[in-house]
Protein backbone atom coordinates (compact mmCIF):
# COMPACT_ATOMS: atom_id res chain seq x y z
CA UNK A 1 0.00 0.00 0.00
CA UNK A 2 1.22 3.47 -0.93
CA UNK A 3 0.74 6.04 1.16
CA UNK A 4 1.48 9.72 0.02
CA UNK A 5 3.54 12.03 2.49
CA UNK A 6 4.81 14.94 0.44
CA UNK A 7 6.05 16.91 3.78
CA UNK A 8 8.90 18.89 4.25
CA UNK A 9 11.74 17.19 6.22
CA UNK A 10 13.02 20.09 8.37
CA UNK A 11 8.76 21.06 8.58
CA UNK A 12 8.98 20.63 12.66
CA UNK A 13 11.92 22.95 12.58
CA UNK A 14 9.98 25.06 10.45
CA UNK A 15 6.73 25.56 12.17
CA UNK A 16 8.54 26.22 15.52
CA UNK A 17 10.57 28.73 13.59
CA UNK A 18 7.35 31.01 12.68
CA UNK A 19 6.34 29.91 16.09
CA UNK A 20 9.74 32.07 17.72
CA UNK A 21 8.70 34.65 14.71
CA UNK A 22 5.34 35.86 16.07
CA UNK A 23 6.72 35.88 19.52
CA UNK A 24 9.87 38.08 17.97
CA UNK A 25 7.15 40.03 16.31
CA UNK A 26 4.98 40.48 18.97
CA UNK A 27 7.39 41.90 21.24
CA UNK A 28 8.86 43.70 18.14
CA UNK A 29 12.61 42.86 18.80
CA UNK A 30 15.14 42.33 16.03
CA UNK A 31 16.68 39.27 15.68
CA UNK A 32 19.87 38.17 14.63
CA UNK A 33 21.30 34.80 14.06
CA UNK A 34 25.29 35.18 14.20
CA UNK A 35 27.25 32.61 12.84
CA UNK A 36 30.91 31.45 12.31
CA UNK A 37 33.51 29.03 12.59
CA UNK A 38 35.06 28.48 15.98
CA UNK A 39 37.58 31.10 16.96
CA UNK A 40 36.44 33.45 14.07
CA UNK A 41 35.14 35.95 17.40
CA UNK A 42 31.12 35.96 17.26
CA UNK A 43 31.50 36.71 21.11
CA UNK A 44 34.67 39.56 20.62
CA UNK A 45 32.22 40.87 17.95
CA UNK A 46 29.26 41.07 20.47
CA UNK A 47 30.84 42.17 23.12
CA UNK A 48 31.92 45.49 21.15
CA UNK A 49 28.79 45.99 19.27
CA UNK A 50 26.95 45.83 22.78
CA UNK A 51 29.20 48.15 24.21
CA UNK A 52 28.43 50.77 20.86
CA UNK A 53 24.95 50.18 20.64
CA UNK A 54 24.48 50.60 25.03
CA UNK A 55 22.15 53.58 25.84
CA UNK A 56 20.81 53.85 22.26
CA UNK A 57 19.39 50.15 21.62
CA UNK A 58 18.62 47.80 24.41
CA UNK A 59 20.08 44.39 23.74
CA UNK A 60 19.96 40.71 24.60
CA UNK A 61 22.13 37.39 23.65
CA UNK A 62 21.11 33.90 23.50
CA UNK A 63 24.98 32.16 23.86
CA UNK A 64 24.98 28.53 21.90
CA UNK A 65 27.76 26.56 22.73
CA UNK A 66 28.55 22.59 23.22
CA UNK A 67 29.77 22.83 26.62
CA UNK A 68 30.33 25.80 29.09
CA UNK A 69 29.13 29.30 30.04
CA UNK A 70 31.92 31.32 29.19
CA UNK A 71 30.68 33.13 26.69
CA UNK A 72 27.52 33.77 28.64
CA UNK A 73 29.69 34.68 31.56
CA UNK A 74 31.59 37.27 29.60
CA UNK A 75 28.48 38.95 27.67
CA UNK A 76 26.62 38.61 31.15
CA UNK A 77 29.36 41.22 32.68
CA UNK A 78 28.45 43.75 30.26
CA UNK A 79 24.94 43.78 31.94
CA UNK A 80 22.73 42.76 29.23
CA UNK A 81 20.35 40.04 29.73
CA UNK A 82 21.89 36.55 27.92
CA UNK A 83 20.92 33.08 28.29
CA UNK A 84 23.07 30.46 27.46
CA UNK A 85 22.45 27.37 25.37
CA UNK A 86 24.56 23.76 25.69
CA UNK A 87 23.80 21.42 22.91
CA UNK A 88 25.92 18.62 24.52
CA UNK A 89 27.25 18.20 21.37
CA UNK A 90 24.92 19.00 18.47
CA UNK A 91 26.67 21.35 15.84
CA UNK A 92 23.88 23.97 15.58
CA UNK A 93 20.87 25.83 17.02
CA UNK A 94 17.50 24.50 16.40
CA UNK A 95 14.25 26.58 16.50
CA UNK A 96 13.13 24.25 19.79
CA UNK A 97 15.98 25.04 21.17
CA UNK A 98 15.77 28.93 20.85
CA UNK A 99 11.91 28.63 21.18
CA UNK A 100 12.39 26.90 25.14
CA UNK A 101 14.75 29.63 26.45
CA UNK A 102 12.65 32.38 24.75
CA UNK A 103 10.52 32.97 28.24
CA UNK A 104 13.60 33.47 30.25
CA UNK A 105 14.21 36.44 28.17
CA UNK A 106 12.83 39.94 28.72
CA UNK A 107 11.63 40.34 24.95
CA UNK A 108 9.42 43.13 25.86
CA UNK A 109 12.18 45.38 26.81
CA UNK A 110 14.35 43.92 24.31
CA UNK A 111 15.20 45.99 20.54
CA UNK A 112 17.93 43.48 19.56
CA UNK A 113 18.71 39.76 20.55
CA UNK A 114 21.88 38.59 19.08
CA UNK A 115 21.85 34.64 19.06
CA UNK A 116 25.24 33.43 19.22
CA UNK A 117 25.07 30.10 17.24
CA UNK A 118 27.21 27.13 17.71
CA UNK A 119 31.01 27.68 15.95
CA UNK A 120 30.37 25.43 12.94
CA UNK A 121 30.30 26.92 9.19
CA UNK A 122 28.11 24.34 7.65
CA UNK A 123 25.27 23.14 9.50
CA UNK A 124 23.91 26.44 11.76
CA UNK A 125 23.29 27.75 8.09
CA UNK A 126 20.66 24.88 7.39
CA UNK A 127 18.63 25.48 10.07
CA UNK A 128 16.27 28.66 10.65
CA UNK A 129 15.18 29.79 14.43
CA UNK A 130 12.92 32.55 13.49
CA UNK A 131 15.61 35.38 12.62
CA UNK A 132 15.42 38.45 11.00
CA UNK A 133 18.88 38.33 9.32
CA UNK A 134 21.78 35.76 9.19
CA UNK A 135 25.14 37.47 9.43
CA UNK A 136 28.65 35.96 9.60
CA UNK A 137 32.04 36.52 10.93
CA UNK A 138 34.95 35.67 9.00
CA UNK A 139 38.26 35.81 10.77
CA UNK A 140 40.88 36.92 8.18
CA UNK A 141 43.56 34.07 9.66
CA UNK A 142 41.08 31.61 8.60
CA UNK A 143 42.21 32.20 5.02
CA UNK A 144 40.35 33.91 1.66
CA UNK A 145 39.48 30.65 0.32
CA UNK A 146 36.40 29.91 2.77
CA UNK A 147 33.32 31.59 0.44
CA UNK A 148 33.91 28.71 -2.04
CA UNK A 149 34.97 26.07 0.68
CA UNK A 150 31.79 26.68 2.59
CA UNK A 151 29.00 28.53 0.11
CA UNK A 152 26.04 27.82 1.95
CA UNK A 153 26.45 29.98 4.95
CA UNK A 154 27.81 33.21 2.49
CA UNK A 155 24.99 32.84 0.29
CA UNK A 156 22.31 32.66 3.87
CA UNK A 157 23.78 35.63 4.86
CA UNK A 158 22.94 38.94 4.47
CA UNK A 159 25.87 40.65 6.17
CA UNK A 160 29.42 39.42 6.47
CA UNK A 161 31.64 41.01 8.99
CA UNK A 162 35.78 40.28 8.28
CA UNK A 163 37.55 40.03 11.36
CA UNK A 164 40.83 40.15 13.03
CA UNK A 165 41.47 42.98 9.78
CA UNK A 166 44.25 44.01 11.87
CA UNK A 167 46.55 40.99 11.22
CA UNK A 168 45.96 41.06 7.83
CA UNK A 169 50.29 41.79 7.23
CA UNK A 170 50.68 39.07 9.07
CA UNK A 171 48.52 36.81 6.31
CA UNK A 172 48.55 35.84 2.91
CA UNK A 173 44.69 36.28 2.61
CA UNK A 174 43.05 39.14 0.10
CA UNK A 175 40.56 40.60 1.03
CA UNK A 176 39.78 41.07 -2.14
CA UNK A 177 39.89 37.71 -2.97
CA UNK A 178 37.31 37.20 -0.07
CA UNK A 179 35.35 40.03 -1.71
CA UNK A 180 34.99 38.77 -5.22
CA UNK A 181 34.05 34.97 -4.17
CA UNK A 182 31.75 36.11 -1.52
CA UNK A 183 29.99 38.34 -3.93
CA UNK A 184 29.53 36.03 -6.08
CA UNK A 185 27.65 33.58 -4.32
CA UNK A 186 25.69 36.44 -3.15
CA UNK A 187 25.62 39.34 -4.56
CA UNK A 188 23.48 41.13 -2.10
CA UNK A 189 25.94 40.32 0.95
CA UNK A 190 27.06 43.50 2.95
CA UNK A 191 30.68 43.53 3.79
CA UNK A 192 32.15 44.92 6.96
CA UNK A 193 35.89 44.93 7.60
CA UNK A 194 36.56 44.99 11.47
CA UNK A 195 39.24 44.19 14.21
CA UNK A 196 37.45 43.51 17.41
CA UNK A 197 40.88 44.15 19.06
CA UNK A 198 41.65 47.62 18.07
CA UNK A 199 37.69 48.59 17.31
CA UNK A 200 37.89 49.53 13.75
CA UNK A 201 34.99 49.02 11.44
CA UNK A 202 32.74 48.53 14.77
CA UNK A 203 30.88 51.94 14.28
CA UNK A 204 29.95 51.63 10.84
CA UNK A 205 28.36 47.95 11.66
CA UNK A 206 26.85 48.43 14.57
CA UNK A 207 25.37 52.27 12.44
CA UNK A 208 24.15 49.77 10.05
CA UNK A 209 22.97 47.55 12.59
CA UNK A 210 20.73 50.56 14.00
CA UNK A 211 19.14 51.24 10.63
CA UNK A 212 17.94 47.74 10.28
CA UNK A 213 16.60 47.47 13.63
CA UNK A 214 14.39 50.97 13.65
CA UNK A 215 13.89 50.42 10.01
CA UNK B 1 26.78 15.38 11.81
CA UNK B 2 22.93 16.59 11.81
CA UNK B 3 22.15 13.91 9.15
CA UNK B 4 21.30 12.35 12.71
CA UNK B 5 18.43 14.63 13.01
CA UNK B 6 17.19 14.74 9.56
CA UNK B 7 16.91 10.84 9.79
CA UNK B 8 14.87 11.25 13.51
CA UNK B 9 12.82 13.73 11.33
CA UNK B 10 11.98 11.24 8.53
CA UNK B 11 11.60 8.50 10.91
CA UNK B 12 8.97 10.63 13.24
CA UNK B 13 7.21 11.72 10.09
CA UNK B 14 7.21 8.55 8.49
CA UNK B 15 5.83 6.75 11.59
CA UNK B 16 3.25 9.18 12.09
CA UNK B 17 2.09 9.01 8.54
CA UNK B 18 2.06 5.24 8.85
CA UNK B 19 -0.11 5.10 11.95
CA UNK B 20 -2.01 8.20 10.87
CA UNK B 21 -2.98 5.48 7.36
CA UNK B 22 -3.97 2.88 9.17
CA UNK B 23 -0.93 0.51 9.23
CA UNK B 24 1.57 -1.03 11.24
CA UNK B 25 4.59 -1.87 8.99
CA UNK B 26 6.56 0.66 7.04
CA UNK B 27 8.25 -1.05 3.91
CA UNK B 28 10.36 1.76 1.92
CA UNK B 29 10.24 5.58 2.56
CA UNK B 30 10.94 7.52 -1.04
CA UNK B 31 12.82 11.16 -0.10
CA UNK B 32 13.48 13.75 -2.12
CA UNK B 33 16.84 15.59 -1.86
CA UNK B 34 18.59 18.38 -3.80
CA UNK B 35 22.23 17.73 -4.68
CA UNK B 36 22.62 21.54 -2.86
CA UNK B 37 20.35 20.14 0.54
CA UNK B 38 24.08 19.88 2.73
CA UNK B 39 22.60 16.31 3.18
CA UNK B 40 25.73 13.57 3.15
CA UNK B 41 23.09 10.99 1.93
CA UNK B 42 25.55 8.07 2.59
CA UNK B 43 25.70 9.63 5.71
CA UNK B 44 22.13 9.97 6.39
CA UNK B 45 21.55 6.12 5.10
CA UNK B 46 24.25 5.30 7.96
CA UNK B 47 21.79 7.39 11.08
CA UNK B 48 18.41 6.26 9.77
CA UNK B 49 19.42 2.21 10.06
CA UNK B 50 20.64 3.14 13.21
CA UNK B 51 17.62 5.27 14.53
CA UNK B 52 14.78 3.11 12.46
CA UNK B 53 15.33 -0.30 15.31
CA UNK B 54 12.49 -1.55 17.36
CA UNK B 55 10.18 0.92 15.50
CA UNK B 56 7.62 -0.03 12.86
CA UNK B 57 9.99 1.24 10.43
CA UNK B 58 13.08 -1.20 11.49
CA UNK B 59 12.98 -3.10 8.22
CA UNK B 60 12.66 0.03 6.31
CA UNK B 61 14.41 0.88 3.01
CA UNK B 62 15.45 4.42 1.73
CA UNK B 63 15.09 5.22 -1.65
CA UNK B 64 16.20 8.47 -2.42
CA UNK B 65 15.91 10.61 -5.73
CA UNK B 66 18.47 12.88 -5.76
CA UNK B 67 17.87 16.59 -7.25
CA UNK B 68 19.64 18.08 -9.67
CA UNK B 69 20.39 22.30 -9.06
CA UNK B 70 18.72 24.03 -11.70
CA UNK B 71 18.16 27.64 -12.29
CA UNK B 72 16.83 30.17 -14.82
CA UNK B 73 19.82 33.50 -15.73
CA UNK B 74 18.10 36.50 -15.44
CA UNK B 75 20.73 37.89 -17.87
CA UNK B 76 20.37 35.34 -20.48
CA UNK B 77 17.42 34.05 -19.68
CA UNK B 78 17.93 30.80 -20.27
CA UNK B 79 17.28 27.64 -17.90
CA UNK B 80 20.10 25.34 -17.03
CA UNK B 81 20.86 22.18 -14.87
CA UNK B 82 24.21 21.62 -13.68
CA UNK B 83 26.25 18.80 -11.99
CA UNK B 84 27.51 21.40 -9.67
CA UNK B 85 26.25 21.44 -6.19
CA UNK B 86 26.63 25.63 -6.15
CA UNK B 87 26.56 27.71 -8.42
CA UNK B 88 28.53 30.76 -8.97
CA UNK B 89 27.52 31.90 -12.55
CA UNK B 90 25.16 30.85 -15.63
CA UNK B 91 26.67 28.30 -16.90
CA UNK B 92 25.64 29.71 -20.15
CA UNK B 93 26.25 33.06 -20.17
CA UNK B 94 28.69 33.37 -16.28
CA UNK B 95 26.36 36.41 -15.67
CA UNK B 96 26.35 36.10 -11.85
CA UNK B 97 22.79 37.19 -11.83
CA UNK B 98 20.48 33.95 -11.70
CA UNK B 99 17.43 31.89 -9.87
CA UNK B 100 18.11 29.32 -8.67
CA UNK B 101 14.95 26.74 -8.98
CA UNK B 102 15.62 22.83 -7.60
CA UNK B 103 18.35 21.64 -5.70
CA UNK B 104 17.81 22.36 -2.23
CA UNK B 105 14.91 19.88 -1.88
CA UNK B 106 14.55 17.73 1.42
CA UNK B 107 10.98 16.18 1.59
CA UNK B 108 10.08 12.75 1.70
CA UNK B 109 7.71 11.76 -1.00
CA UNK B 110 5.59 8.80 0.17
CA UNK B 111 5.62 5.22 1.01
CA UNK B 112 4.83 2.23 1.18
CA UNK B 113 3.43 0.44 4.23
CA UNK B 114 1.29 -2.90 5.02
Amino acid sequence: MKVEVVTRILEANERIAAENRRLFDKATVYVINLMSGPGAGKTSLLERTIKELNGKIKTAVIEGDIAGTSDAERIGSLGVPVIQINTGGACHLDANMINEVLESLPLKETDLLFVENIGNLVCPAEFNIGEDMKAMVLSITEGDDKPLKYPLMFQESSALILNKIDLLPYTNASVEKIRKDAMSLNPSLKIFEVSCKTGKGIAEWAEWLTEKVKS
Amino acid sequence: MHEASIALSVLEIAVDSCRKAGYNRIESIRLKIGRASGIMIDALLFAFNAVKADTIAAEASVIIDEIAVSGLCSSCDKDFVTEEKYVLCCPECSSASFNIKTGRELEIIDMEVF
